[in-house]
Order: structure tokens, then C-alpha cells, then sequence
């Protein structure tokens, strides 16, 4: 591990900055239709609980992150293969989200421009800022966070000048009872955004201030969370339900409608530089987690050696991973069931338990 | 120092690949396709007109000096969809056709009544990432969708926004049309409590002319464009046109009426006075009574009297307030008449389904399958509020003075 | 770039080895004592230094004992050595009987301020070329020193690169002493330290480092004494060698040290804690540490009232912004995003370009190296022949070039808006950057237009976001965030809320303004000016 030390208004920040990523690009929640929203804070409240499991986990190893108090856990051995299964997953999810990012250009507005190229200038963008090491990832996520916040407001106000918004959009609320909305809340949108927290318990022993820790990642998500939730209010009431459900990424339709006196329109700038700032967070902090797994794992002393090689995998399975967009949406769906479950979930679960009675012997035994 | 070589080696690796500029698109390799023309021939196939512009003819700037040329060409070609017109056109282009800047698709009136053939268009044009679907959509009347996009105008050099600018013109000064874009098209398709309306526009005069630049030397051109009427789309195809006055009381429903003039008649003068309102609003609310749905419509607005042909004391509060109650007596008919219009055709243009979806979603359910059926025989109240705040610059109208009467 | 730095570091290599060999044979003379006889001590200066012919050597004679003078003509005053040494070694009356003719010259006829007794050869040399003058006697293994420094100096003029409006007009000269009392005039503290090194194994160049003891942080102070005695070098000739010398990264287009003209703006400086390093020779003057805020901060947004400044600053960082993506913006939009651009703008561009013979990147290439060849040339030429330049430059680019329709009226505007928005950094070597950083993300706009610049813009806040200098992180008040040091940062408080000094690089006393300094109306006046009001 890097010996470097991150603020807990860091942490808070890249939080935000990695909830918000790519949950913010596309139409979450649409199978609910105009209750998307209600799904999407059902999942944060989901994610919430969830989160406590990982932090439980940190506080009996405040020191060690997760591949390190798996192997305390289970064994050194079969924490060393669940460490290494866990690196593999978060490779797997950087690909899969820079695959997002990229199938978003090529769709918009890079229609002839290879996704290989898209996707390889992004990763060298990403590979830079990861060699440079997580404290400069921070420092880079607090000037981004401030220009985030700052073009947010902007296009709010674009979109409400516009006289875009129609909240009647949003009615009728819980048109098919309150089922389908837990449903899709609870087992949807907890794994995405809000169980990739799992990707924290890797950074969370950098921070400086131990006690922060617990406040300065559920702020996070909550503040994420109502982030996400906002865009998604707007964007049905804009876009209506129906053209929210047909969009693959109902953002870009949203800004896209913004008109103001003929002159201010087509603003998909603002959306690309969100794009590129929430993309690059999302990657290089599940790219940055692989990295440091891996370094904890194979017991190396530089983790600079590692960077170029995990960039590269991460670029190559981005393109591989599927050969056409509904190839990759389908398999999406596949993942929250085969990996984000058992990887965000389940497995963390079965170490708490099992970490709880560890640690109440020695308790004992100590005693 | 060896991984930057590394980094270094990754990057000079992308350099070559690089120097293919795939999305690069110089402007002066742009034709920009400002309006679509979409007629359907007697093969069957779709005849689409690309009205392009020809910037230097535009510009005043350098070079061009304007009016030296003709501001637009349009060139046509044909195909079975959308996509293939588009690229046969490019047979005849020296430029490739940019759909980004196009304000306006023009539908022909034999387009629009045929079944589905409007429909086939629209995924074509709703798909593609360049092209805006805040594109206003028309409807020519009794001509082709060709003809309107070939004619020239006067005061704008490009005839798009002519068409576009009226129309936004006419919703605000006059109700009688409003702006229907692709995307307000296609809600209204999808939705089941709503069905779409789409403006009229009608090449007016000698059709041969419009397109001529002589036509253009006239102060009264020979052709010229002008909106027309409502048409109305139930189930993807046209079926009625409803004309200017009924076609206003559409607008006034659908909340889209910032300003009109209502002309009534005062102590049996025919047309005496005339109000201006400058501010409208339209709420829609649904009640149930025995189950059944009930539409409520209450209109407010305030404006000013701009015109009084009698002698009259527009000072006397009283009298103001008599003048309020006919306006409101005057629009309530209009709406109801507009109403009664839509319901004849058993289309719900007002969207007083999705209304009913949103304040009781378990009845809808019901009704959704024949709402329009269902709406034909509806009961729909109207209420007006008229305020008339002011009377411009004069009180008494000279006519309270004049000697002879 | 790696096999760049390669080069250099053998470069480097060779030059350190080339200061070694320097010095096994030095340049320098062995520290030698000096002799009793002063005929010889004479002749082997003569031989050191061989006849140079500014160097002067006057014998004389007290009383029975005889001595020579030296000095070298142009350094040392030679009114000052007439009036206060000769005139008293002339008319001095050494008694007969034997006294220590050395404690003699030494009390009696030296009429100087400053008087010194050096022994050795290094000290002789080091007197003798900062314009002192040396004496030696015979029969004494000692010299006198006097100080007779006199060279002619630049008098104090105004700044000509930092100007300002309401501030001081006074600035740095080429003279160490002139400038390190420049600035104890605006600090009359004894805790304004100035501790003097020589660098350069040749030029042997003075150096001052300035700090505020108490204020400074010792750390900082100390890394900056480390590295400016690691340096080793034949010479220092300007305070750009020390700023490339003890900089955090080379690898770099930012400036990660500060330096300017002013001693108003060194001054705030120093009181903020930074510490200054002044170069004899050199009218600018070196502070760090720098941050990057830093070089949008003019003297004068603080002589002015904060909520001007603030917008002034503002502008400035805007400026920044639009010289360096002000091209690649319009090369993004007219090649990639031409649906961005409202369109009767797009005909309008369209129609001006439509005889344009070059792609947009070329076209925009062409005018900013045109615009950089121009203002390098207008830099270094005369004045009067500057202005021919750059009526020339404004004929070629303005005129010429759009009618003979080489280039679009838009890219011209482009040009000069990007230009002039240049020219607002108050910095140069910011500016500078811009300049850099622009040509590279006109290239990426090229490739791949907004996403190419918001990549590029990426890399360059990340870089950003890597530098540190002397410790202290270089997007300081920004990330890390701090909330209580946005007081100077984008706004700039009011004076009397700007309580504290900068935490990141100050340390000890921080209290800059006392409580409740916030001005305000006498309580009873207010009274008084209600009731005139009412009369």
C-alpha cells in the first residue's frame, strides 16, 4: 500500500464523485417508470444498510483494507483466491463502466470514431492520474468537485429557464403499488451505484482522521444519493416517462432540449464535461482499488509496476467484454445478479459474521 | 524513468492511429439541411426534398455580399425510408447533408392521411443523434411537402425561419396555431389519454412563382406561405382539420395562449369593442361523479381594451365589469365549440386522458383501451375569468364625443 | 521525452564532472596567507591577476613606512579613496617613536564607514571585486580593507514588467545591497532576517535570503538554504538560474517559483511567511513558496477595495481559461460540434469560411504562430522599430490575409480575443504556459474535439494537482480545499476579514489584522447625521 494520507473531505468528496460516476449518465430506475425516484432513494436507503456491513468490517481492521482482512478472515489462502477473485471483479467493473463511457460517445456525437480510441485515450488519461497516486486522485476530486457542482447549477437553471420542467410528469405516484419500486429499488439500484461502495473498504484506511470515516462516507452517499435522484426527477419531467424509459442515456436528451432565445441550445459540452470528470472518477477509483489488491496480494513493494499492466487488461476487456451495446446491456443485467450480489452482499455478510465470532473470542480469550 | 518510457512508448503507439480524424467535419464540407420536405410518390416511395442553404448568399459579410444568389437549393430524391432518400440525395451533393440545423419536416397532406405512412418516418428522424428532435413539425395543405419548402421569402432570407418564428409569432399574438415539435408529436402518438395536433401551411397564390426569384422582386409576391388550421392525428393518420376560430379554442385548452383578441359587440353595435388579453392561464382538472370522470376547465386571464367603436365610459368600473363577463361568455363558447369539434371526431387532442390517468390511475385503466370513444361523449365545463385591467392610452373613446352618430 | 531527459541527464552528468575537474584545478588561487613583504604581496597580485588593467595599485608613504594601495577602477569609488584615504595618509603625522603602524593606519587615517582586517589571499580577492579597497603594508602579514564601494548603479526606476496603478513606483535594481533595502525599508523588524551565501564557482555572486523570523516556516527556510547550497555551479548570472536550479519538478510548464520586480510585492511576501531569494545582478527577485492562485494576484488588488479586486481577479482567471482553450474551442466547434452553434452563427461562419483554402486546425495554426513569431519579434526589437513590427503584424494579419481570403474574419477574432486575454496574466511565465498548453490542446481539438480538450484539460489539472512547491502543494487553496484560505484565493476578503496568515506556509505568528477591524460610522455620529436628516 501507498503510505499517503487523505482527508476526510476528501474521501467525502471522491464519494460523491464515484456515486455519482456513471448512476447519473444513464436512465436508473426506468423500469418503474415516473416512480424511478422513489426506487432510487429506496436503493440508497438499501445501500445505507449495506454500507454498515462494510464498515463494521473496518472497524475491527482500521488499518488493513479489504484484501488484507480477508486473508485474516478466512485464511491466508482462501482470502488470497477471494482477494484475487475481488481484484478481478473490480477490473471487470472499471471495464464495464469505461465501456459505458465510451459506447456513450460513439452513440452521440463520435459516431465514426472507433470506441477502441475513445477508450484508450480515456484509460491513458486515467493511467496518468493513478500513477501519480491516490492523494493527487484526491486533491484532482476536490477542484472537479467544486466545477461539478458549479455546471450542475448552471444547467439546472438552463432547464428551468427553458420552462422544461413539467412535474405533472411525475404523476400518478406509485401507479402499480409499492411492489415493483421495492423491487427494483432493492435489488437494482442497492448494487448499482450504491453497493460499489465495496470499492472504499480498499481506500478507507487512508484516511487520516479514523472517526470521520463512518459520517464522511454515508454523507457521501446520501448527498450522492439525492443527486441522483434530482437528475432523475428532472429528467422525467422533461423528457416525460415514456421517452425517459426509450433513453439509453436520458441526460443527454434532457440537455438537449435546453432553448434558450435561439442562441444557448445543443449544450451537450456541459454534458461531455460531466461525462469525462464522472467517468474518470468511477474508473480510476475501481482501477485504483485492483491496483492496490493486487499490490496487497502479491505482496509487492511498488505498486508503480503494477499501474501500466492493469490499465492495459482494463482497456482490453472494455472492448471485449461484448461486441454490441445490447450484447453489454444484457450481460449488465447478468452481473447485478452473478457478481454484484455475491461480491457487494453476500460475501461481505459471511465475513462479518464470521469475523464478529473471531473477534469475540479474542474478546474472551483476552478477557 | 523506465515506466515513463513505458507511457511514452503507449503514447507514440496512438499517434498513428490518431491521425485519422473520424468525426472531423470541416464546416465548408457541410451542406446544412435547414428543412425537410417528406412527400410520397405513385411508386410507393417516400419523395424527400432537402432544402439546404447556401451560406454565402446568406451572409452579408465578406466575400458573399448577399443576394447575389438564391439562399437556399433544394434537392430531392427518393426511397423506401427515410434513411435511403437520405443517402441517394448524396448523389447529387457535393457536400454531406447535416441534419444538425434542421428547424422544420414538412409532411404532406397525402403523407399524413395515409395509414402509417407519417408513423414510418418518425424513428428515422427520433434515432439520429444529429438531428433535433425540437424540429417543428407541419403539414401542407393542398399542396406537396416539396412545394413549401422550395418557396422563397421576402423578409427572411431563409423561408425556415419564416416558418418557424411565425409560428412561435402566431402562438404568442394570436392562438391560433402553436409550436408542435417531432418530440410533442411523438408524445402524443405513444400516449393513450393524448392524441397529437400538428400545424397546417398552405402555399397561398401562384404556385409556379414560388419558387422563382422574381418572385422575391414584388413587394406582393405572387406566392407566399401562410399558416393554416390544426390538423388533428388520431391513431398516426390525419383525419379532420380544425380551422382558425375552433382552432384557437385548442390552443386556449391546451394552456398554450399568451395572447388573442376578442372582438364582441357592445349595445348592439356589431363588433364594437375589442380586448387584448396579455396574460392566460389553463388549468384542467378532473372530478369523478358516480365514477365517472368529469373535465373542468378554468381559464384566467387579464388584459386591455384595444379597441372601442362606440361610445362607451371605460372609467365606470361597472361597465368594465360588464365588458369581462362577455368576453368570458365570448371565449367559454369558443372552447366548448372546439370541445364539442374534437369530440365529433372522437379524438382526444386535449389530453384530458392523461389527466384522468394522473388523478385516478385505477380508473383509467378502465377507460384507457376506448378512452377516445369514451371522449367523445364526456362532460367538459368550462369557466372563464376575464380581467380587463386597462384601456391604453385614451379613456373615453372619441366616439362619446362625436356629434353626428 | 524520456530519451530527451536521458540526454540531459548525461549532459548533466558530463557538467558535474566538468565542476569537478574545475575543481581540481581551480580558478580560483589557494588560500594563501599574506606576506610580510608588501613588494611581493604586489607581485603576486600582479601575476594572479595578470596586469589586468583595472586594476590599481597606488604606493605610498606614512610617515617612514611605506604601503600600496589597491582597488579595482570602476568598482570602488576613487573620490572616496582620495578624500578618506590618501588626504589622511598624507597629512597624518606618525610619531617617531615605533608604534604598530598597522593599529595606526588602521584608527588613524581610514575615514570609512566600513574597515577590515583580512589576512589571506580569498579575502583580498573578495574585497578588491565587490569595489573595496585593499591596503597593504610593509612589515604586516595583514591587510586593511575599506569598503569604497562605488560603482555606477541603476538608479531606482519604475517597474517596467509588474506596473501598477495606486501601488509604490519603485523597483528592484541589479544591486543586491539596493534591493534588500528596498525591502528593510518596509519592514522595520528586527526579526527580517538577511542571510547572505556566494554561489557560482566562477562569478562567486552574492545571494540574499530573506525571511521574517516568527513568520517564515522554519522548515521552508532551511529547505530553501539546503538546496541553494547544493547548487553547484560555475556561475549565477540571473535569478532564473536559482529558480531552475531549487524548482520541485522540472517536467513542467507551470512556474513553481515566483519572482517579480516589485519590493511592495515581495514585501507581502515575506509577511505572508514565503521567503525571497535575491540575486546580485538581477532585478527580480525570487519567492517561494509559489502556488498557482498566486500568479493571478496583482500588487494592485490590494491597494484597490476587495470587491473590485475580486471581480478583477475573476476576470483574469477567465482570461486565463480563454487563452488557453480560446482556439481549440473554435477548431472543437466549427469541426466537430457545428450543432452547438446557433444557426445563423453557423451560416455565418460557414459563408466567411467557405473560400477559406485551409482546414480549421491549419487556419488556426497559422494565425497563432504568426501572432507568436510577431510578439517574440516586437519583444526584443527597439522601440521604434517594435511599432513598425507591429503595424506591419496588424496590416498582415488583419487586413491582407482576410482579403486575400487565406483566413476566415472569425479565426482573426479568435486570435486577438485569445491574445489579449493572454496578455492579463500578470505573470509572465504563466502566461507563458498558456501560450504552451494552448498548442496542445488545439491538437487534441483537432483529433477529437470537446472530448479532446476535456482530456487534455483533465491531464493538465491533474499535473496541476501533482506539482508541489517546496512542500506546499501547488492548487493549494483549491485541493486540498480549505475554506478558511478562499480569503485570497478567487475572492479576495475585505482587508479587516483577511485575520490570518496563509496556514499552509506561514507558521508561528499568524494574527494579521486585529478583532473588530471592520470600519464602520462612530455610533454617536450616526446618530447626529439621522437628525440633520430630519432638520
Amino acid at each position: 500500500m501507498e503510505k499517503v494520507k487523505i482527508s476526510g473531505y476528501q474521501l467525502f468528496v471522491l464519494v460523491v464523485l464515484f456515486e455519482m460516476g456513471s448512476a447519473i449518465l444513464l436512465g436508473l430506475g426506468s423500469e418503474v417508470k415516473q416512480d424511478a425516484w422513489i426506487a432510487i432513494l429506496l436503493g440508497l436507503f438499501g445501500g445505507i444498510i449495506v454500507f454498515f456491513i462494510y464498515y463494521q468490517l473496518y472497524k475491527y481492521y482500521p488499518d488493513l483494507p479489504l484484501t488484507s482482512y480477508l486473508q485474516k478472515i478466512v485464511g491466508k489462502w482462501v482470502g488470497r483466491l477471494l482477494g484475487l477473485l475481488y481484484i478481478v471483479y473490480f477490473m471487470y467493473v472499471a471495464a464495464r463502466v469505461l465501456r459505458d463511457f465510451g459506447e456513450l460517445l460513439t452513440t452521440t456525437i463520435y459516431n465514426s470514431t472507433p470506441l477502441f480510441i475513445i477508450n484508450t485515450l480515456m484509460i491513458v488519461t486515467i493511467i496518468y492520474g493513478v500513477h501519480k497516486g491516490f492523494e493527487v486522485l484526491a486533491r484532482v476530486g476536490e477542484l472537479y468537485f467544486i466545477i461539478i457542482y458549479l455546471t450542475a447549477i448552471l444547467g439546472m437553471l438552463l432547464i428551468i429557464f427553458s420552462g422544461l420542467i413539467h412535474l405533472s410528469n411525475l404523476a400518478p405516484i406509485l401507479e402499480n403499488g409499492l411492489n415493483p419500486v421495492i423491487k427494483t429499488g432493492l435489488t437494482q439500484i442497492i448494487t448499482f451505484p450504491f453497493g460499489e461502495m465495496i470499492v472504499i473498504t480498499m481506500v478507507l484506511p487512508l484516511i487520516n482522521d479514523k472517526k470521520k470515516a463512518k459520517w464522511v462516507c454515508l454523507s457521501g452517499m446520501v448527498l450522492a444519493g439525492i443527486n441522483i435522484t434530482i437528475t432523475a426527477v428532472v429528467n422525467i419531467s422533461v423528457l416525460g416517462v415514456d421517452l425517459y424509459h426509450r433513453s439509453p442515456f436520458p441526460l443527454l436528451t434532457t440537455i438537449g432540449r435546453i432553448q434558450i432565445a435561439d442562441f444557448i441550445e445543443r449544450l451537450d459540452v456541459l454534458f461531455m464535461l460531466y461525462l469525462v470528470i464522472g467517468g474518470f472518477f468511477k474508473i480510476a477509483i475501481f482501477y485504483y482499488a485492483a491496483l492496490a489488491g493486487a499490490v496487497d496480494v502479491f505482496q509487492m513493494k511498488n505498486q508503480g509496476k503494477l499501474v501500466f499492466p492493469i490499465g492495459i487488461i482494463v482497456l482490453f476487456a472494455s472492448i471485449t467484454i461484448a461486441s454490441n451495446f445490447a450484447e453489454f446491456i444484457k450481460e449488465g443485467i447478468a452481473v447485478t445478479i452473478y457478481l454484484s450480489w455475491p461480491f457487494q452482499i453476500i460475501i461481505p455478510s459471511i465475513l462479518l459474521t464470521i469475523a464478529y465470532f473471531r473477534n469475540r473470542k479474542k474478546q474472551t480469550s483476552s478477557l | 524513468m523506465k515506466k515513463w518510457l513505458i507511457i511514452l512508448l503507449a503514447l507514440t503507439m496512438t499517434v498513428p492511429l490518431l491521425s485519422a480524424c473520424w468525426n472531423q467535419k470541416e464546416l465548408t464540407d457541410l451542406a446544412f439541411v435547414l428543412a425537410l420536405g417528406i412527400d410520397k410518390g405513385e411508386d410507393d416511395m417516400y419523395h424527400v426534398s432537402f432544402q439546404i442553404v447556401n451560406p454565402g448568399n446568406v451572409s452579408t459579410g465578406q466575400g458573399g455580399g448577399g443576394g447575389q444568389g438564391l439562399p437556399i437549393a433544394v434537392y430531392k430524391s427518393t426511397g423506401r425510408t427515410i434513411t435511403e432518400a437520405a443517402r441517394n440525395a448524396t448523389k447529387k451533393v457535393s457536400r454531406r447533408l447535416y441534419y444538425a440545423h434542421t428547424n422544420l419536416v414538412v409532411v404532406s397532406e397525402e403523407v399524413a392521411k395515409e395509414k402509417n405512412s407519417l408513423l414510418h418516418i418518425m424513428d428515422g428522424l427520433d434515432r439520429d443523434p444529429e438531428f433535433r428532435t425540437t424540429t417543428e413539425l407541419v403539414i401542407a395543405r393542398d399542396s406537396t411537402a416539396e412545394e413549401l419548402v422550395t418557396t422563397l421569402t421576402i423578409l427572411d432570407k431563409l423561408p425556415v425561419m419564416k416558418i418557424t418564428k411565425e409560428i412561435k409569432a402566431t402562438e404568442a399574438m394570436l392562438g391560433e396555431n402553436m409550436s408542435v415539435t417531432i418530440d410533442d408529436f411523438m408524445n402524443g402518438i405513444i400516449s393513450t389519454g393524448k392524441e397529437p395536433i400538428v400545424n397546417g401551411y398552405r402555399l397561398v397564390g401562384i404556385k409556379e412563382k414560388a419558387r422563382l426569384a422574381e418572385n422575391l422582386q414584388t413587394t406582393t409576391t405572387d406566392a407566399f406561405l401562410a399558416a393554416d388550421g390544426l390538423a388533428v392525428i388520431k391513431d398516426g393518420e390525419l383525419i379532420d382539420w380544425i380551422e382558425s376560430n375552433k382552432a384557437r379554442g385548442v390552443i386556449w385548452v391546451l394552456d398554450k395562449a399568451k395572447s388573442t383578441d376578442i372582438t364582441i359587440s357592445w349595445n348592439g353595435k356589431k363588433n364594437g369593442l375589442s380586448m387584448v388579453p396579455i396574460r392566460s392561464k389553463t388549468k384542467v382538472a378532473t372530478a369523478f361523479k358516480n365514477g365517472k370522470p368529469i373535465i373542468n376547465i378554468s381559464i384566467e386571464n387579464e388584459g386591455w381594451i384595444s379597441e372601442a367603436n362606440t361610445a362607451i365610459d371605460l372609467t365606470d368600473p361597472k361597465i368594465m365589469e360588464k365588458i369581462q363577463k362577455l368576453v368570458e361568455r365570448k371565449i367559454e363558447k369558443e372552447v366548448l365549440s372546439s370541445v364539442k369539434e374534437a369530440q365529433k371526431l372522437r379524438c382526444d387532442i386535449f389530453g384530458f386522458g392523461e389527466n384522468v390517468h394522473k388523478t385516478n390511475p385505477k380508473l383509467w385503466k378502465k377507460l384507457e383501451s376506448n378512452w377516445n370513444d369514451y371522449f367523445a361523449d364526456l362532460e367538459v365545463n368550462v369557466k372563464v375569468d376575464s380581467y380587463a385591467r386597462r384601456e391604453g392610452v385614451r379613456t373615453k373613446p372619441f366616439w362619446s364625443v362625436l356629434k353626428f352618430k | 521525452m524520456s530519451i530527451l531527459s536521458k540526454m540531459l541527464k548525461n549532459k548533466q552528468k558530463k557538467r558535474q564532472d566538468d565542476n569537478y575537474r574545475q575543481k581540481q584545478d581551480p580558478q580560483k588561487p589557494e588560500d594563501l596567507p599574506i606576506l610580510r613583504d608588501y613588494q611581493e604581496n604586489i607581485s603576486h597580485l600582479k601575476e594572479e591577476v595578470g596586469n589586468s588593467s583595472d586594476i590599481n595599485i597606488r604606493e605610498f608613504k606614512l610617515g617612514s613606512h611605506k604601503g600600496a594601495l589597491v582597488y579595482v577602477d570602476g568598482l570602488a569609488s576613487s573620490i572616496a579613496i582620495a578624500d578618506y584615504i590618501l588626504e589622511t595618509v598624507m597629512e597624518s603625522n606618525v610619531p617617531d617613536e615605533p608604534v604598530d603602524i598597522f593599529q595606526f593606519m588602521l584608527d588613524k587615517t581610514m575615514a570609512l564607514g566600513s574597515v577590515k582586517t583580512i589576512t589571506n589571499w580569498n579575502q583580498v580577492y573578495d574585497a578588491l571585486f565587490s569595489g573595496d579597497t585593499v591596503i597593504f603594508l610593509q612589515g604586516c602579514n595583514k591587510a586593511i580593507s575599506g569598503e569604497t564601494k562605488g560603482w555606477d548603479k541603476r538608479a531606482i526606476t519604475e517597474p517596467t514588467t509588474q506596473l501598477s496603478i495606486r501601488g509604490p513606483k519603485d523597483s528592484f535594481t541589479e544591486t543586491l545591497r539596493t534591493n534588500t533595502a528596498l525591502v528593510r525599508r518596509r519592514i522595520k523588524s528586527p526579526n527580517l532576517r538577511v542571510d547572505s551565501i556566494k554561489l557560482g564557482a566562477v562569478s562567486q555572486t552574492d545571494i540574499a535570503i530573506l525571511y521574517i523570523k516568527g513568520i517564515a516556516n522554519d522548515k521552508i527556510v532551511a529547505e530553501v538554504k539546503e538546496r541553494l547550497n547544493r547548487i553547484d555551479i560555475d556561475s549565477i548570472i540571473g535569478s532564473g538560474y536559482i529558480e531552475q536550479l531549487i524548482e520541485d519538478q522540472t517536467w513542467t510548464t507551470f512556474p513553481t517559483t515566483y519572482h517579480c520586480e516589485r519590493p511592495d510585492v515581495v514585501t507581502s511576501h515575506l509577511l505572508e511567511g514565503r521567503v525571497a531569494i535575491v540575486v546580485d545582478g538581477t532585478p527580480f527577485v525570487v519567492t517561494v513558496p509559489a502556488i498557482f492562485i498566486q500568479f493571478f494576484q496583482a500588487a494592485d488588488d490590494y491597494y484597490s477595495r476587495f470587491d473590485i479586486s475580486t471581480g478583477v481577479r475573476l476576470l483574469r482567471i477567465i482570461a486565463f481559461l480563454i487563452a488557453v482553450i480560446g482556439p481549440s474551442v473554435y477548431i472543437a466547434a466549427t469541426t466537430f460540434h457545428q450543432e452547438m452553434i446557433p444557426t445563423t452563427m453557423a451560416i455565418a461562419i460557414a459563408a466567411q469560411r467557405e473560400n477559406v483554402p485551409f482546414p480549421a486546425f491549419v487556419e488556426a495554426l497559422i494565425m497563432e504562430v504568426t501572432f507568436e513569431i510577431l510578439r517574440e519579434a516586437g519583444l526584443r526589437l527597439p522601440r521604434a522599430v517594435g511599432q513598425a513590427v507591429s503595424i506591419v503584424g496588424a496590416l498582415v494579419i488583419g487586413q491582407a490575409a482576410v482579403q486575400a481570403g487565406l483566413v476566415s474574419p472569425v479565426m482573426v477574432i479568435v486570435v486577438s480575443i485569445t491574445a489579449i486575454a493572454n496578455f492579463s496574466t500578470p505573470v509572465f511565465a504563466m502566461a507563458i504556459a498558456a501560450r504552451l498548453l494552448r498548442f496542445a490542446l488545439m491538437g487534441l481539438a483537432t483529433i477529437l474535439g470537446f472530448f479532446g480538450i476535456m482530456l487534455g484539460l483533465m491531464f493538465i489539472s491533474i499535473h496541476l494537482c501533482s506539482l508541489r512547491s517546496f512542500g506546499i502543494p501547488y492548487m493549494m487553496p483549491l485541493a486540498p480545499f480549505n475554506l478558511k484560505e478562499q480569503q485570497d484565493a478567487f475572492v479576495r476578503f475585505p482587508m479587516w476579514a483577511m485575520k490570518s496568515r496563509p496556514m499552509f506556509i506561514s507558521k508561528g505568528n499568524m494574527v494579521r489584522t486585529g478583532e473588530h477591524q471592520k470600519p464602520g460610522p462612530p455610533k454617536q455620529s450616526e446618530n447626529q447625521s439621522t437628525n440633520g436628516g430630519e432638520e
